[in-house]
């Protein structure tokens, strides 16, 4: 009741204010404050994906029920954070940008992304989309081919369209562009083609290319001298495939950088700078204030892409204001977000590939597995190379101080094939990797985590036997976290306990990315539902009987 | 792109091919005598750079999109379509390719495995 008679009051205070018609940088910045928008990726430029909300709480949620759906007729995979402004919800896959009215989920309009029909071949783990981002009356997104589009919010119509890179020469993009300071920031997919990764930063307003930040060094570079003789770099990978978080009283979006190029390291001894790196940038010009790289020469297809979650925590009786994140490596970085100093790095899952990481240098320590590897043996690696966790992102509950994670507990055989020249469009990888023949058969594939970020220990794990969850966390004031199953089931889980408090299965598997909102003072959350992505490919034999097709399910309390 | 055409004429070509040398593989008990042991290993090396990462290693992985090892033998004309259209989340791949390297690939995915 409060909270709707505060809702109310805001919006009026917003109409008043004669922001209703367009978001403003100061909107984008509060996202979060008035629960009738999610205006950002990651519901706040922190990317917390975490919200106050309570009503749908521990108590009422075996009340919660679907109340709409709206089929995305694509059969490719859904894997986007839907946005909601102003009682519209917007949505991307590699098809479509779809409007929807929230009320009652009926399509206000939908544009086409017209991409050839042989793009999907420069695509490693899925076609796909992570969602759009919304500033001043324009929707933005990317394309699979590689484009960067903005769509008038009222009627979808193209405002504008860019090229960031040549979807031939290995280049996609599924990622979702992130707003800051003025500037439109997006990132590159193809680590796994022989790509130079990048970060670009373009005018809203106009789609004008304002400034591109390679992610690997060249010669007379800083951090150019990383990559031995030769060119290496120019292939190097180092893509930016997940969205940046951004602290806008730092000025500093933060950014992680992929795999290397190709995964055997031979073309390219050193530390490869700034593959599988923590970055800060300046959003408006690209400059690189620090970076910390967190797997040294990657050989491993340890990514440091993932969401990069902003917080305060207590660390040595001290606040400090860090930047987090569960690599895929299998470490749990905790940074100084102001000038990269590393504060924690321990181990969230079993890692092998390094004992630990040393606090004074930054670098991991390698085990005896990276000399073996480097010289041609199988080994067998803990993590997987679908690592410790893949994309799909953690929450962050600010008031626990916990992160919520979907993580992978599985190794893989590996080792290294003869490096081939660059051949445009084709893989850029030189290595082979399969299951270990030992692997008990009841031995749980992954976990959803309830982890400190400092001591990267557990709460509380809760165990999964039949596939690791592809989709994202949101947590809630309700003491609620909201993820999904590759099996299509949504789920509610207690996030003090782990245990599971209720499920509702939608049409298709689930590896998208749950939200939650209000209209009229009443909460709702939303998850889209359409098998794709990694989570897909890998499982596509097991997964026979989930047809693909994309939905949106939006869920509220019965009355 | 232009491998199409190219690979349409084979289709048909193969065709009559494959009706002819099914008695004939019929009769040497899966032993395959239709492809160089050239061909098979330059669709090996194709193989495990730009499929391996989703068919498993020489065709074998549990996690595989699709155990190939199953593939019909019989089947030239759906393994080209399928390399050139794409199927659910298998891409289109065929134009990255010349005719000669889809010929080996399918050699290989053919008889390369079988020893
Ligand atoms: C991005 C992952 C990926 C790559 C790379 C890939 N495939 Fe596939 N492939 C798949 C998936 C997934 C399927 C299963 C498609 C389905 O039926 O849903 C498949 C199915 C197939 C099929 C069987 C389709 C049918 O008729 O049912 C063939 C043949 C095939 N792939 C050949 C290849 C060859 C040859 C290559 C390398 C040139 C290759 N694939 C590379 C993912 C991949």
């Amino acid at each position: 009741m409060t909270r709707s008679l505060l809702s109310l009051g805001l919006l009026l205070f917003a109409s008043c204010a004669g922001v209703v018609s367009a978001q403003t940088l100061e909107d984008l910045r509060n996202d979060g404050k008035n629960t009738d928008n999610v205006l950002t990726y990651g519901m706040g430029y922190h990317l917390n994906r975490y919200s106050a909300l309570d009503q749908i709480n521990k108590a009422t949620v075996k009340r919660l029920v679907p109340v709409w759906s709206l089929s995305l007729d694509n059969r490719w995979g859904e894997q986007a954070q839907p946005l909601v402004y102003n009682g519209v919800m917007y949505v991307t896959n590699a098809r479509w940008t779809v409007a929807i009215d929230v009320a009652t989920g009926k399509q206000i309009w939908r544009t086409e992304v017209d991409w050839l029909p042989e793009t999907p071949r420069v695509v490693c783990c899925g076609v796909s989309n992570k969602g759009p981002a919304l500033y001043n009356g324009k929707v933005f997104r990317t394309t699979l081919d590689a484009f960067v589009v903005a769509l008038d919010q009222k009627t979808g119509k193209q405002l504008w369209k860019s090229k960031a890179a040549d979807w031939t020469e290995g280049y996609s993009m599924t990622v979702a562009p992130l707003v800051a300071n003025g500037v439109l920031l997006t990132g590159i997919s193809g680590a796994e083609f022989g790509i130079r990764g990048f970060i670009d930063g373009w005018d809203p307003d106009t789609g004008r290319h304002l400034w591109r930040r390679y992610t690997t060094a060249a010669p007379g570079e800083p951090g150019g001298d990383t990559w031995g003789p030769g060119d290496a770099y120019k292939h190097g990978g180092a893509s930016t495939w997940i969205t940046g978080s951004y602290d806008p009283d730092l000025d500093l979006v933060y950014w992680g950088t992929g795999n290397a190029g190709p995964w055997n390291p031979e073309p390219r001894p050193g530390d490869n700078l700034y593959v599988a790196s923590i970055l800060a940038i300046r959003p408006k010009t690209g400059e690189l204030v620090w970076h910390y790289q967190a797997t040294p020469n990657d050989p491993y297809d340890y990514d440091a892409c993932w969401e990069l979650i902003l917080g305060d925590l207590k660390i040595d009786g001290g606040n400090r204001k860090v930047v987090m994140q569960l690599n895929r490596n299998g470490f749990l970085y905790v940074l100084d977000r102001a000038n990269g100093k590393l504060l924690s790095a321990k181990p969230f899952e079993k890692v092998t590939w390094a004992t630990h990481v040393d606090m004074t240098t930054g670098r991991p320590v390698e085990s005896e597995l990276g000399q073996k590897v480097r010289a041609g043996e199988w080994i067998e690696k803990w993590p997987g190379t679908r690592g410790a966790k893949n994309w799909p992102h953690a929450a962050f509950n600010p008031n626990t101080g916990l992160l919520y994670a979907n993580t992978m507990h599985a190794a893989r055989m590996y080792r290294f094939l003869p490096v081939e020249p660059f051949k445009a469009g084709q893989r850029y990888m030189f290595m082979e990797a399969k299951d270990p023949e030992n692997r008990p058969a009841d031995l749980p594939v992954g976990h959803v985590d309830a982890l400190d970020p400092v001591t990267a220990q557990p709460r509380w794990r809760m165990p999964l036997q039949d596939f690791a969850h592809w989709g994202a966390l949101l947590a809630t004031g309700g003491g609620l976290l909201f993820t999904g199953k590759m099996t299509g089931e949504f789920l509610a889980i207690d996030a003090d306990t782990g245990k599971l408090l209720w499920q509702f299965k939608t049409g298709s598997g689930i590896n998208a990315q749950p939200i939650t909102w209000t209209l009229n003072g009443k909460q709702y959350v939303t998850v889209l539902s359409g098998l794709g992505g990694l989570g897909e490919i890998v499982n596509r034999q097991k997964l026979g009987n989930v047809p693909q097709g994309g939905s949106v399910w939006t869920f509220a309390l019965l009355d | 792109m232009d491998v199409r055409p190219a690979g349409l004429t084979k289709r048909l070509l193969y065709l009559g091919g494959a009706l002819a040398l099914y008695g004939a593989s019929v009769a040497a008990q899966g032993t395959d005598r239709r492809f160089e042991p050239e061909q098979i290993s330059k669709g090996a090396a194709l193989f495990a750079r730009n499929c391996a990462p989703c068919h498993g290693p020489r065709m074998v992985d549990p996690q595989s999109a699709f155990d190939l090892r199953k593939f019909p033998p019989d089947e030239k004309t759906r393994f080209v379509n399928v390399l050139t259209r794409g199927k659910n989340a298998m891409p289109p791949l065929g134009g990255l390719f010349g005719p000669d390297e889809i010929d080996a690939l399918w050699a290989y995915v053919v008889a390369g495995e079988k020893r």
